[in-house]
């Protein structure tokens, strides 16, 4: 009772404070803090409850209930510097919106018998936002984008009993919700003849109601020796359909007859439709605690982001007027290596790095979501007492200056960016 | 030999090699604007919608390079608005034809007094020899423009030089040009050898008076029908209410008829223009054939049956003379230039961007030569926008940045941002954006017509 109580309680903190944030394409894979602060280089180490999302496997190894609550804390500097040779973007910069982003994550386990381990996890793996500040060059591509996931995991996993294989699988419910920002210029030149000036004549905010699919997850843990373990850990790739509204706000030029124009064509508000792909991560990891007190662990990760080949949103009403905007995005390949030092009986130090390769083609690098080659270094530490656990971390992750090399269709220039993210997750067992 | 040794050898070698290396720009000078000047017509002073004004002075392609390259104290002869020639403005877009008036009242030259010559010495309406004949001093001789801006100081070429100019931009030849089609016949195009004699004797002058100075010229556009002036009117009736051709009885538009020598009429034929200015006319019934004097509704029209004048239509033979001393002015241009290393801004390549088929795509826009709503010529139907001298502006800036090893910056359409509300109060500029005082004035002047905070932080 009380654990359930608990558990409730965690869950409902939890979803109220999901927020958008930002990952290598759209995706966090920093769901937990222990793992985190090893730079995610956790497939065959996944010691705690938070297997549940790097591989769920994992959670065999836990024979005591317990559960863990906590979240990322997201902060990042950019810069968008326009193409000095392009004739829309030249001298212009931009930035996004300061905020703090809050990735919340919970998961929670309770062994059954000797050999099985049932758990539920609660984790936004998904999730973007790019809010840029006013006034904004690229805002006729994109003023605002917003995505946001919460995935409830109900898993289960077995170990054998000499302990040297297990084996888990999870059914993941994962729910979605989209809202998409942009402004529309007058078509054509853009230009305002009144003025000579280009003009902005509406603002386009598209936005879903929750959407939700069903997936699974996947994993094995295998000792293969004394000191050496190695995880594999799926994660299926999804689709989640969602239904929304487009709804446009004429934004005046001025001029009465230009607004007249302008009134008697812009599209109504009306349904809106998309189906939104998400990709599959294939994990194996590797982990060796030859050397006293340390744990080392070596995860290999691709993601089929290639299933992310056009952002299509369709109108219902004017179906001309259809969002559709071609990523043809590619595979990626992350490389996470870290480590974990036991100093004490209370005390450990986690050190990791990641490389971590960006899916999008130049073309496709735009405003909605700028991404490039990321390198991570993270630093953590975990405290121990009686059955309390408290792990914190953070990672800085420079992305590499992505320039558009002028070959955007949408907005020419270098996209700068670097992130903080702080981890901490609060455990406890029973 | 080791390969320390060797490798040594190899470095001493390159080192060697990069000494006596040739720079690989060839163009005389350097592109220094501590004393910017340029030369140039109606384009080069900024004139828009038939009218020369500070609003658009400001955006004249002289003074947006000037602003690019950060050239300090970048004078020009500033007319307070109305302008003279007062401004073309619309008045109405829903009607057809749209509504067009000039402004009411005239504009002042503001610096008639500068104690110097003013930096943009381009004299609206002035060929090619107006660069070393006009001074100013008489009203009659040159345009009258001349007046005001040269004020009896010296030819353009001398007030150029007067300045001891570290880079000088050149842009001359439209009106060699321009006159032919403004009067429908190629028979006032300026002959090719005198277009040779008078361009060469221009430059002999500025490289003899400036020597170490940087220089630029472009050459000039060859396709005519880039112009709404050409491009606008069809050549055959148009239904107001569908805007569709009104087909003869053979099922083809009824081309307009047109006096095609003393006493003779007869239709235009196929690839015929018909310049912007007849659009009034053809209203009245003018150009239409006579044999439909009594057909509804043209019977209801005035003069039906009477042609239009030889000098408001280019025939295909004409538009095709008119191309061709075009593509030989650009011959002398490119001759001329590269005997004296001076660089060639591709204005040809340029108009032929603006005339690109479905549009010339820009961000997320697609300029065109459409007459009002293509965003690059102004409603005299050649003049620039400022956009369009933008546009200008950066193929200098283009080949300058090529022909001498520079960065400066293109001038982008951030500029040009209306402040609708729609983006709350300042435009978008980088802090590095300095501009000339006079120009920045100018453009404070003209912020100080909307409500435009943002273009006083852009001006800082």
């Amino acid at each position: 009772m009380r654990f359930t109580s608990r558990l409730l309680l965690l869950i409902t903190v939890t979803v109220a404070a999901t927020g958008a944030a930002f990952g290598s394409g759209f995706m966090i894979p920093e769901q937990g803090a222990k793992a985190s602060s090893m730079a995610g280089a956790f497939a065959a180490t996944a010691d705690d409850a938070s297997a549940m999302f790097f591989n769920v496997a994992g959670i065999a190894q836990l024979r005591q209930a317990q559960m863990t609550g906590g979240a990322d804390f997201i902060t990042f500097d950019n810069q968008f510097t326009g193409d000095p040779n392009d004739e829309f973007s030249a001298g212009t910069t931009g930035v996004y919106k300061r905020h703090l982003f809050v990735v919340p994550n919970g998961y929670a386990v309770l062994p059954i018998g000797e050999n099985l381990t049932f758990g539920v996890g609660l984790f936004s793996a998904f999730g973007l936002r790019t809010n840029w500040d006013d006034p904004w060059i690229g805002r006729f591509s994109s003023r605002d984008a917003n995505l946001k996931t919460v995935s409830l995991q109900p898993s289960l996993a077995w170990r054998s009993s000499n302990e040297r294989v297990m084996l888990g699988a999870g059914l993941e419910y994962r729910r979605l919700k989209i809202t998409l920002d942009s402004n529309i210029p007058l078509s054509g030149s853009g230009v305002n003849p009144f003025t000579g000036r280009i003009v902005d004549i509406a603002n386009a905010h598209l936005t879903s109601e929750w959407g939700a699919a069903l997936g699974f997850t996947a994993g094995g843990l295998f000792q293969v020796s004394e000191n050496i373990r190695i995880g594999v850990s799926y994660r299926a790739p999804m689709e989640v359909g969602l239904d929304g509204m487009a709804d446009f706000t004429q934004i005046s030029t001025g001029n009465p007859q230009l607004d007249a124009l302008v009134a008697s064509q812009l599209p109504p508000d009306q349904p809106i439709s998309v189906d939104f792909p998400f990709p599959g991560i294939a994990t194996i990891g590797i982990s060796c605690t030859a050397l006293q007190n340390w744990t080392f662990g070596l995860d290999v990760n691709q993601t089929t982001w290639s299933e992310f080949d056009t952002l299509f949103v369709d109108f219902e009403t004017t179906p001309a007027a259809s969002l559709v905007r071609p990523q043809n995005w590619k595979d990626t390949i992350t490389y996470r290596l870290g480590a974990n030092h036991r100093v004490s009986e209370t005390w450990d130090v986690r050190f990791g790095l990641l490389l971590d390769e960006n899916p999008q083609r130049v073309e496709s690098v735009t405003p909605l979501l700028p991404d490039a080659d990321r390198t991570g270094v993270t630093f953590g530490v975990g405290y121990r007492r009686g059955p309390w656990t408290l792990d914190a971390g953070l990672m800085y992750l420079a992305l590499a200056d992505r320039s558009t090399e002028g070959r955007s269709a949408e907005l020419n220039g270098t996209y700068e960016t670097n992130a903080t993210l702080w981890f901490t997750n609060f455990g406890m067992k029973f | 030999m080791t390969s320390i040794k060797m490798l040594s050898r190899i470095a001493a070698a390159l080192l060697i090699a990069s000494l006596f290396a040739v720079p690989g720009f060839a163009a005389r000078g350097q592109a220094d604007f501590t004393r910017f000047v340029a030369l140039g017509d109606s384009y080069g002073a900024g004139v828009s919608n038939a009218s020369i004004n500070e609003r658009h002075q400001a955006f004249s392609w002289p003074a947006i390079l000037a602003r690019q390259a950060n050239a300090p104290d970048f004078v020009q002869p500033l007319v307070s608005f109305p302008g003279l020639g007062p401004e073309l403005q619309l008045l109405n877009v829903l009607s057809f034809p749209p509504v067009i008036q000039p402004a009411a009242g005239s504009g002042q030259p503001l610096l008639l007094n500068f104690p110097r010559p003013y930096n943009n010495l381009s004299v609206p309406g002035a060929a090619v020899q107006d660069m070393t004949r006009i001074t100013g001093a008489s009203p009659n001789v040159g345009p009258s423009a001349a007046q005001f801006i040269l004020r009896g100081l010296g030819t353009p070429v001398q007030q150029a030089l007067a300045q001891q100019p570290t880079f000088v931009a050149v842009w001359i030849g439209g009106n060699d040009l321009l006159g032919a089609v403004l009067s429908g016949t190629p028979d006032a195009l300026t002959p090719t050898d005198s277009f040779r004699t008078a361009y060469n004797a221009m430059l002999d002058q500025l490289v003899a008076g400036a020597p170490g100075a940087g220089m630029i010229v472009g050459n000039l556009p060859t396709n005519p029908n880039a112009l709404p002036l050409l491009n606008t009117v069809p050549p055959f009736i148009v239904d107001p209410a569908t805007r569709q051709p009104v087909l003869g009885p053979d099922g083809q538009p009824i081309f307009f008829i047109y006096e095609s020598g003393p006493g003779l009429v007869a239709q235009l034929p196929p690839g015929s223009v018909v310049l912007l200015p007849a659009a009034a006319r053809l209203a009245s019934g003018v150009g239409i054939p006579p044999t439909l004097r009594n057909v509804p509704p043209f019977n209801l029209l005035p003069n039906v049956g009477t042609p239009l004048s030889g000098a408001e239509v280019l025939t295909p033979d004409e538009l095709a003379a008119i191309g061709a001393r075009a593509a030989e002015y650009n011959g002398v241009i490119q001759q001329a230039a590269q005997q004296r290393d001076i660089p060639v801004a591709d204005i040809k390549g340029l108009f032929d961007r603006f005339a690109t088929p479905g549009g010339m795509r820009v961000g997320p826009f697609t300029f065109s030569p459409a007459y009002i709503t293509g965003g690059l010529f102004s409603f005299d139907g050649f003049h620039l926008t400022d956009i369009g001298y933008m546009f200008f502006a950066n193929e200098y800036i283009r080949t300058i940045n090529r022909e001498f090893d520079t960065a400066i910056p293109v001038a982008s359409l951030a500029q040009f941002f209306q402040d609708n509300g729609a983006f709350f109060g300042q435009l978008i500029f980088t802090p590095e954006f300095e501009m000339s005082r006079e120009a920045a004035d100018s453009i404070l002047r003209y912020a100080t017509q909307p409500q435009t905070r943002g273009r006083v932080r852009a001006a800082r």
